[in-house]
């Protein structure tokens, strides 16, 4: 009982009500710094294979031998076609996988993003395994063009080869399906769609042949062209749409295999060197998590994975003594070892932060960082439902020695207690209006307190509900415009977008200062919602997409301690502050730090809401943006005060 | 056009009616296009009713004779299966798809009883006792896994005078065949793979067949117009072979690289060279011999095999009449030409090995192939734990007939179909295709999904049939034990009604099964979790408990009598010990 009444009497206590900024920001200190030490040794661990089936590099690879003489034909066939027609090229490639004795077909796809048509052809052939049951198979995907636009003249090339040798093989548990697609990105999805009957019959066509459930995927992607080059390193490709990842079992069994049984060295995210130094792991972490963050495609791989199909693609890099055959040795034992697979890859871990080719950090380590980070949302947002709650007057301190207060020294010792809870209040009491004291009396008790702790003070939520909730949907219009909009009007329609959400909050808080002049309880409220659904929005997204929450949560950090100062001067500090902050802004910057043209961003970003599927834009738009804005709109509020 | 009469010609050879011979066998060889074979063998004994009934078996064999009689069993077709038919490339099925079963294992039997739980009882007998005799999982043919088909099968024999026979039918789509099934059926077989066609029956080359099956049919006949009736048992393996597959020696199986010497380039690519090659396809057919292709010599005729009248013919081989066959035998053979030439058989010797060489030969003519009735496919769309929706696409090749079709599903408790949302659609027309339903839902854990078809397909029409489903959770200790890629579900079993085959056997096509992934947790997580806690438990638990309940008390601390003397003595025990330590 007591202990109950101390704790409601704690509740009381000013000094809690100080606590939360200090928690928050401690929580984001921590949250960041968390972050920074999983690179050591102690907080990540070297990677494995768990799945005990996969046997990764167990087996000898005969793909050698008058095979080459076939692989340079084939590269040399495929050079042929690099600027013929789409038809004829998938005419000849037909050809080829006839002549192979498999069963082949095309898909059309024709997608019209922004105004810009993106029409091409898939290629594909099925090899079925002569003692499946055609429940089950693999895919190999050789993209015509890569990433960077190149034509994969080599990796084509190397999957007809492959196609060719892999035919005459027994083993086969699963089928084998050759996908030659038409660009990197939207001809795997539109495969893949149609694979899973996902697709939209206006814009993509059926298959007319199909296999078992796909097991996992590898893509080549060797735009050496028709006299060959010779490369020094693989770059294993894994990161999906949306963020998700690779088994990693699939990833660990492509390095083990490339590095452990034919020497090849493997990098990951574009470090083309790796000194395993706390620096480059740090740097490949954080590359990989800004990819992740994006959620982009980052190869033909990468629309498999919604799928629930494990992918990654094998690019080459740098310039070595390692030939195609080594790359198709790999490719032989990569599939191999998914061969063997008895159950859908699901052993090993599919959240997890790669440090390099063989170090990893675990989703149970890495995510408490994240959450932090939106826990200090919560936190703030709790304090000021607590404070919202709390009448705008100041509390009396009768015990206080000020000569504004009025209450006498017999009334202090009457509640000893008081005396000391309030005894902090002192600071704030400094230059507020003297605060009035009631006397209240409890049979022969009689109290003195302040008239602030006993008036009951009402939360008035309809408005701040109301202009929380409208500015989050409000995000639905940039939404709108910037995946419908002609890929021309874009880098305009975001000049504007950016112009207009930077002078936005001072018309808002102008149009209130003249109509309906917020109150302090009202900025409280309006705050604390729109941070309480940050923060649940940023712990919800972090189990999905860590990085992405990731990185909101930390460019949203300041929205946790602006305020409402009610003194113009600081305020308009702040609201600059917050300018800088814009989500345009920060996207605009991204975009030149990492080297990127603005106006394509935005095309791959209509693309990708239009083909891949990707969420990267809801959360911008519907989350970040209305969360700034609200932000900004009260600190605005503030300067005309 | 002449070809395909010829094979019409050649179908009514080969199904010609069952005389009354006792033991009959027949090895049937086609080359298929893209270098492959199919091997159809066909065995075949007969026993009268009389000594049936008697057990007084000659070419039946005892044990699987006892069984039929012991489960009441009166017509039996037990199929076990692997790989698929390639229609496209392939044509039509042999034997009509009469003798072939879904991956796996399928069982269907018209069993005697009175009543439907008697009936059941004795199917299961039935699977019981198969399993054991062929060393497959049939006893996993459960109440949830067979169903009691209406229209999709017909007896094939002739079952007068008997009442109340009951049609169950079981599938195991997930029983993956191999050669211990193999040994058991060759064992049924009068000259048990020691002499004639069944001694090239090679495990080693059996399953690695792109495509085989394996069957038996028991039915009785009896002959019109008289009473005397027989019960006939037919087995049946069908193979197709990959030539070069086969060829290969098994001392030497890996298919490396052939040296670049023995490979044909393409010369006329402008960029050939010693370094460069296009593979060069010959369009030849390849050279076999039967020793090459099934691993074994074939050991002669079977003696037991009636030497007289039509069906002494062996081994028949159907190739344009320009193919070269030569045989290689040091015993008495004697070849027929039959079907305009297109059909070479041959009388076995007894005793001495007997041999086909057919050498690598470029081929002006080929025969046509019939296209199967109908050509069909069968898929899982969507993704995703919860729902699905299955997608049979059926097409009817033929330009000129309509297609009648039974469609048979069969379909585990735990994979719920949406009933309506059936929809069945035929390209050519807005008339709904489906005539007639037969539909039994299932029951969790008591009994599968039975859904029954009757269709028409128009002339060049492509049928579409989808369907949505839910997936059922399963309890834990539903799954099984072994590692777990999701669960099969049955091929589904297509009959076609018109065009009639002509005989009581029946047309059938069957797809190919499903691979159904159901949420499936992660056991070791449970069991972790289990031994964790009760390590936990045991040690934390039992600790406390012990503390909490029970007194402490040195052995000699226990009072000897009880009473007032008891409790001074133990004082002064206690004292004592007390003061002796220190």
């Amino acid at each position: 009982m007591a202990l109950l009444a101390s704790l409601l009497a704690l509740r009381r206590d000013a000094r809690i009500l100080k606590i939360p900024p200090y928690l928050s920001a401690f929580c984001i200190l921590v949250g960041i710094a968390w972050l920074l030490v999983l690179p050591l040794n102690e907080y990540s661990r070297k990677t494995y294979v768990s799945e005990n089936a996969l046997l990764p590099g167990q087996v000898h690879t005969y793909f050698d031998g008058s095979e080459h003489n076939v692989f340079r034909a084939y590269r040399h066939e495929v050079h042929g076609l690099i600027d013929q027609p789409v038809k004829e090229r998938s005419q000849r490639l037909e050809a080829i996988f006839r002549e192979q004795n498999l069963k082949f077909a095309t898909q059309k796809y024709n997608y019209t993003v922004s105004n810009r048509t993106i029409a091409n052809e898939n290629v594909y052939a099925i090899l079925q395994g002569p003692r499946a049951d055609a429940t089950e198979a693999i895919v190999l995907i050789g993209a015509w063009k890569n990433m960077a636009d190149e034509v994969n003249n080599s990796g084509v090339a190397l999957v007809l080869t492959l196609a060719r040798y892999f035919k005459r093989w027994s083993l086969w548990s699963k089928d084998i399906i050759f996908l030659v697609s038409g660009d990197s990105t939207s001809g795997p999805q539109a495969w893949v769609d149609a694979y899973h009957d996902g697709h939209d019959e206006r814009f993509v066509e059926s298959l007319k042949i199909k296999s078992g459930a796909l097991q996992g995927a590898v893509a080549v992607d060797y735009p050496a062209g028709p006299w060959g080059h010779r490369y020094d390193k693989l770059h294993v490709v894994y990161d999906g749409v949306n963020g998700q990842l690779p088994n990693l079992d699939l990833f660990n069994t492509a390095v083990q295999i490339a590095s452990g049984q034919l020497g090849i060295g493997c990098v990951i995210q574009r470090m083309w060197t790796h000194d395993d130094s706390y620096k480059e792991r740090l740097q490949t972490m954080l590359r990989g998590m800004i990819s992740q963050g994006l959620g982009h495609a980052t190869g033909p791989h990468s629309s498999f994975i919604p799928y629930h199909v494990d992918a990654v693609t094998l690019v080459t890099v740098g310039d070595g003594w390692h030939d195609e055959m080594s790359l198709g040795k790999t490719v032989e034992s990569l599939f191999r070892s998914l061969n063997n697979l008895l159950e859908h890859l699901h052993q090993s871990f599919f959240f997890y932060l790669l440090l390099q080719a063989n170090r990893f950090v675990s989703i149970g380590t890495y995510l408490p960082s994240a959450m932090l980070i939106a826990v200090s949302f919560s936190i703030a947002s709790i304090a000021l439902w607590v404070k919202s709650g709390r009448p705008d007057e100041p509390v009396a301190n009768p015990g206080s020695t000020q000569p504004g207060s009025k209450v006498t020294s017999k009334a202090a010792s009457v509640d000893d207690n008081k005396t000391t809870e309030e005894k902090e209040d002192f600071n704030e009491k400094k230059h507020t209006k003297t605060p009035s004291t009631k006397v209240i009396s409890d049979g022969k008790d009689i109290a003195i307190v302040p008239a602030a702790l006993t008036t009951i003070s009402e939360r008035h939520l309809f408005f701040p509900l109301l202009f929380v909730l409208t500015t989050h949907f409000a995000g639905l219009i940039p939404l709108f415009l910037f995946n419908h909009w002609d890929e021309d009007e874009l880098p305009g329609l975001y000049l504007t977008a950016a112009n207009v959400t930077s002078i936005v909050p001072m018309g808002f808080a102008f149009i209130f200062y003249h109509t309906r002049p917020l109150k302090q309880q009202e900025v409280a409220l309006i705050q604390c919602f729109s941070l309480l659904l940050l923060g649940m929005f940023l712990a919800a997204l972090a189990t999905l997409n860590f990085s992405l929450s990731f990185l909101v949560g930390v460019v949203t950090t300041p929205l946790a301690f602006v305020r409402r100062t009610n003194h113009m001067g600081l305020d308009l500090a702040q609201l600059a502050f917050l300018a800088v902050l814009n989500p345009l802004m920060v996207i605009q910057l991204g975009t030149k730090l990492l080297g990127g043209d603005l106006a394509e961003v935005l095309i791959k970003a209509a693309q990708g809401w239009h083909i891949w599927g990707l969420w990267t834009q809801v959360v911008v738009w519907l989350v970040w943006l209305p969360a700034w804005s609200v932000g900004s709109v009260v600190i605005a509020s503030g300067v005309f005060y | 056009m002449l070809s395909s009469l010829f094979f019409l010609l050649l179908n009514a050879f080969v199904a010609f009616v069952h005389a009354s011979s006792d033991y009959h066998e027949q090895l049937l060889l086609r080359p298929l296009p893209q270098g492959t074979l199919l091997a159809s063998f066909n065995f075949r004994s007969n026993e009268s009713a009389a000594s049936f009934e008697q057990q007084n078996f000659r070419y039946f064999p005892r044990p699987f004779g006892q069984i039929l009689q012991h489960a009441h069993a009166k017509e039996l077709h037990l199929r076990f299966s692997v790989g698929r038919w390639d229609a496209d490339n392939w044509g039509q099925r042999p034997w009509h798809g009469a003798r072939e079963g879904g991956t796996g294992v399928e069982l269907w039997a018209w069993v005697e009883a009175d009543t439907e739980d008697e009936a059941f009882a004795r199917w299961l007998t039935l699977t019981n006792a198969l399993s054991g005799l062929f060393c497959a999982s049939l006893n996993f043919i459960d109440a949830t896994k067979t169903i009691r088909p209406v229209m999709a099968f017909s007896p094939e024999g002739s079952h007068g005078n008997t009442s109340n026979l009951h049609l169950l039918h079981g599938t195991l789509p997930h029983e993956v065949v191999c050669t211990e099934n193999l040994t058991p059926f060759i064992k049924l077989l009068p000259c048990k793979g020691k002499a004639g066609i069944s001694s090239l029956l090679d495990g080693h080359k059996l399953f690695d067949a792109s495509f085989q099956t394996m069957a038996i049919d028991v039915r009785p006949t009896c002959e019109e117009g008289s009473s005397t009736c027989s019960l006939e048992m037919e087995q049946t393996v069908d193979m197709v072979l990959d030539i070069a597959r086969s060829k290969r020696p098994r001392d030497n199986p890996i298919p490396r690289p052939l040296p670049i010497e023995q490979i044909e380039c393409d010369t006329s690519k402008h960029y050939n060279a010693d370094d460069t090659c296009y593979p060069l396809n010959k369009g030849t057919e390849p050279s076999w011999t039967l020793e090459e292709v099934f691993g074994r010599p074939l050991k002669g005729g079977c003696p037991l095999h009636e030497e007289s009248g039509l069906e002494t013919n062996t081994l028949c081989i159907n190739t344009p009449p320009e193919r070269t066959v030569e045989v290689n035998t040091t015993g008495q053979f004697t070849e027929s030409k039959l079907v305009s030439d297109t059909l070479r058989c041959y009388q076995l010797p007894t005793g001495p090995d007997f041999d086909l060489v057919l050498p690598e030969q470029k081929m002006t003519t080929g025969l046509v192939r019939p296209d199967p009735p109908v050509f069909a496919a069968r898929s899982i769309n969507g993704h995703g734990q919860e729902r699905g929706s299955t997608q049979s696409i059926i097409r009817n090749p033929s330009t000129t007939e309509a297609v009648e079709i039974v469609y048979l599903e069969s379909l585990p408790w735990f994979m719920k179909p949406y009933l309506h949302t059936l929809r069945a659609h035929v390209d050519t027309s807005d008339e709904s295709p489906i005539k007639e339903t037969y539909y039994r839902p299932a029951v969790d854990r008591k009994r599968g999904t039975h859904l029954e078809l009757r269709m028409v397909i128009p002339p060049s029409s492509t049928l579409t049939l989808t369907y949505d489903f839910e997936k059922a959770i399963l309890r834990y200790t539903e799954y099984p034990p072994d590692a777990n890629r999701g669960f099969d579900v049955a091929p589904a079993v297509i009959r076609i009604l018109s065009p009639h085959s002509g005989d009581n056997k029946g047309i059938y096509v069957r797809t190919t099964s499903l691979l159904l992934p159901l949420p499936t947790p992660d056991f070791s997580m449970p069991y972790n979790v289990i031994i964790l806690t009760s390590t936990v438990m045991a040690l934390g638990f039992g600790n406390i408990f012990n503390l909490l309940v029970r007194r402490f008390v040195g052995v000699d601390e226990v009072p000897a009598t009880g009473g007032l003397k008891g409790i001074l003595m133990g004082k002064i025990h206690r004292l004592r010990a007390i003061l002796g330590r220190a």
